[in-house]
């Protein structure tokens, strides 16, 4: 009796196909990703039926968050309502995010100091390079030079920290341009540079922000009461920047 | 990994003839490592990109009698909004539909706020109680969107005439936009004004969904004020009226 002899066959199995087809995935990935950026504050939007996108250039966003959980599982109102600006400039010209965030903290600094003269803020060189690495900030003036000597991992855990009262910038209900609140001095700041900017060629963000409302987004949590939205929107409206625009996701009309 | 692999058969071939090599390489670790780049972008890209609602609110000075707009009495509808929060401030669900517990609260017109027997509570508020509840999918509307859906009818009925056309590819995306835009701002037909007046405790998302409500009705007239003495003792009496607590 011959003995049934087994074949031996190579298990090898040709990956070049399969190689080719993650390849191609990995391109697609690496082409469409805009990267989420890194916010102190993470807030659910309230969804509508706009289906305008927000620009990825030109843009200001101010980020309100919303109210936390505390230990016990309770609903912690003392981290609701801090304030956070984001600004992005325009990657394809000079005007990019990074120049525009040095421009912005330098034109905030001096208005501050001259209306703070007592005791003046002094950033080094170094400390507005570190800023305009800053996706999103949110602190008062005076703890910006110590802020911004830290290392990226010691500033995210200062940022985490939000029922800390330097995190997020100071807003009130003030109206009296002449006594401006910090938040004031940041957006006027801000438009400040835009209009510099304007009149060296680059109207894009100047019209952004003061014509047509794409520049500035208003980002909140949708439990946030309207109290708190308020006083952003009524800050907006004193700084006549009242053209602007909500942060929203999309729902459809049956909802 | 990559291996030359000679095809021996035999030792028949003739001398000096070349012999026939078959090179294969393993992709197993290239793929491996695909797929995890792969992942990597997966999961730290956002598909999905934010929407906006553009709005545009009145500047803050002081603007004189004489200069302000006035609302026919007619076409205002004033929106009050409220959200149910409980003692902690959460905001509260409804068991039926899992949605938040907002309020719409509306009068037509002007507030009719009589007091005769002087005890702190308006007679006869002339405000009404609706929810945001959205429409079926036959195209009926009810809650809140209903009373501004009839309010607006003339100029929805014109819009839709267009919709349809749109629909059948008469016209382009443009072309159709252009006209419902003329048919919201044409003073001849009948159209609201609606004054939107959000209290303390609304939230954002019924702020949004009040202004959702303008986009889904083509309300072209619309604002964003703020509450007042006489709102409260509207929502106040209307809650006492009705043993709301």
């Amino acid at each position: 009796m011959g003995k049934v002899k087994i074949k031996r066959k190579s298990t090898l199995i040709d990956m070049t196909a399969m190689s080719d087809v993650t390849v191609l995935l990995l391109t697609f990935f690496m082409l469409t990703s805009t990267f989420l950026q890194k916010e102190p504050a993470t807030v659910i939007t309230p969804s509508s039926v706009s289906e305008i996108k927000v620009p990825t250039a030109n843009l200001v966003t101010i980020l309100v968050s919303g109210a936390g959980v505390d230990g016990d599982g309770k609903r912690d109102a003392s981290v609701e309502g801090k304030i956070f600006i984001s600004v992005a400039g325009d990657v394809d010209s000079t005007f990019s995010s990074e120049n525009v965030r040095e421009a912005v903290l330098i034109e905030a600094v001096t208005n501050y100091n001259k209306l703070h003269k007592n005791n003046p803020v002094e950033l080094t060189n170094a400390q507005v390079k570190a800023f305009s690495k800053l996706n999103m900030f949110g602190l008062k003036f005076s703890e910006l030079p110590k802020f911004l000597e830290m290392e990226v991992a010691e500033q995210d855990e200062v940022m985490k920290h939000l029922d800390n009262p330097v995190v997020g910038i100071p807003i009130d209900n003030n109206r009296d341009m002449n006594k401006p609140n910090e938040f004031q001095i940041w957006m006027r700041a801000i438009y400040n540079v835009a209009e510099a900017n304007k009149d060296m060629g680059n109207d894009a963000f100047a019209s952004a922000l003061r014509r047509s409302g794409e520049g500035i987004a208003v980002k909140a949590d949708k439990d946030t009461p309207y109290s708190t939205i308020h006083n952003v929107l009524d800050n907006l409206q004193t700084l006549k920047l009242n053209k602007f625009s909500l942060m929203t996701a999309l729902k459809t009309e049956q909802d | 990994m990559a291996q030359i692999e000679q095809s021996d058969k035999g030792g028949k071939g003739k001398k000096g003839a070349q012999k026939k090599m078959a090179i294969h390489v393993d992709f197993t670790p290239m793929v491996d490592m695909n797929m995890l780049l792969i992942t990597f972008f997966m999961l730290c890209t956002t598909m999905i990109k934010s929407q906006t609602l553009q709005i545009a609110l009145p500047s803050n000075e002081k603007v004189e009698e004489a200069q302000q707009n006035k609302t026919k009495q007619s076409e205002a509808i004033t929106l009050i909004l409220d959200t149910e929060r409980d003692a902690d401030g959460n905001v509260m669900m409804d068991l039926e539909t899992g949605k938040p517990k907002h309020t719409v609260y509306y009068y037509e017109g002007k507030p009719v706020v009589d007091d005769e027997n002087k005890d702190g509570i308006i007679d006869n508020p002339n405000i009404k109680v609706e929810k945001f509840i959205g429409n079926s999918n036959t195209g009926e509307t009810f809650g809140i969107r209903n009373i501004l859906h009839n309010r607006n009818k003339q100029v929805l009925e014109k819009i839709n005439v267009q919709k349809e056309k749109w629909r059948n590819k008469e016209l382009t995306d443009e072309e159709y936009q252009a006209l419902a835009k003329d048919i919201r701002n044409d003073s001849t037909l009948v159209r609201p004004v609606v004054i939107i007046k959000a209290g303390p405790n609304a939230s954002y998302e019924s702020l949004i969904s009040a202004l959702d409500e303008m986009q889904i009705n083509q309300i072209s007239r619309y604002q964003i004020d703020n509450i007042n003495g006489v709102d409260s003792a509207l929502i106040i009496s209307y809650k006492t009226l009705n043993g709301i607590k």
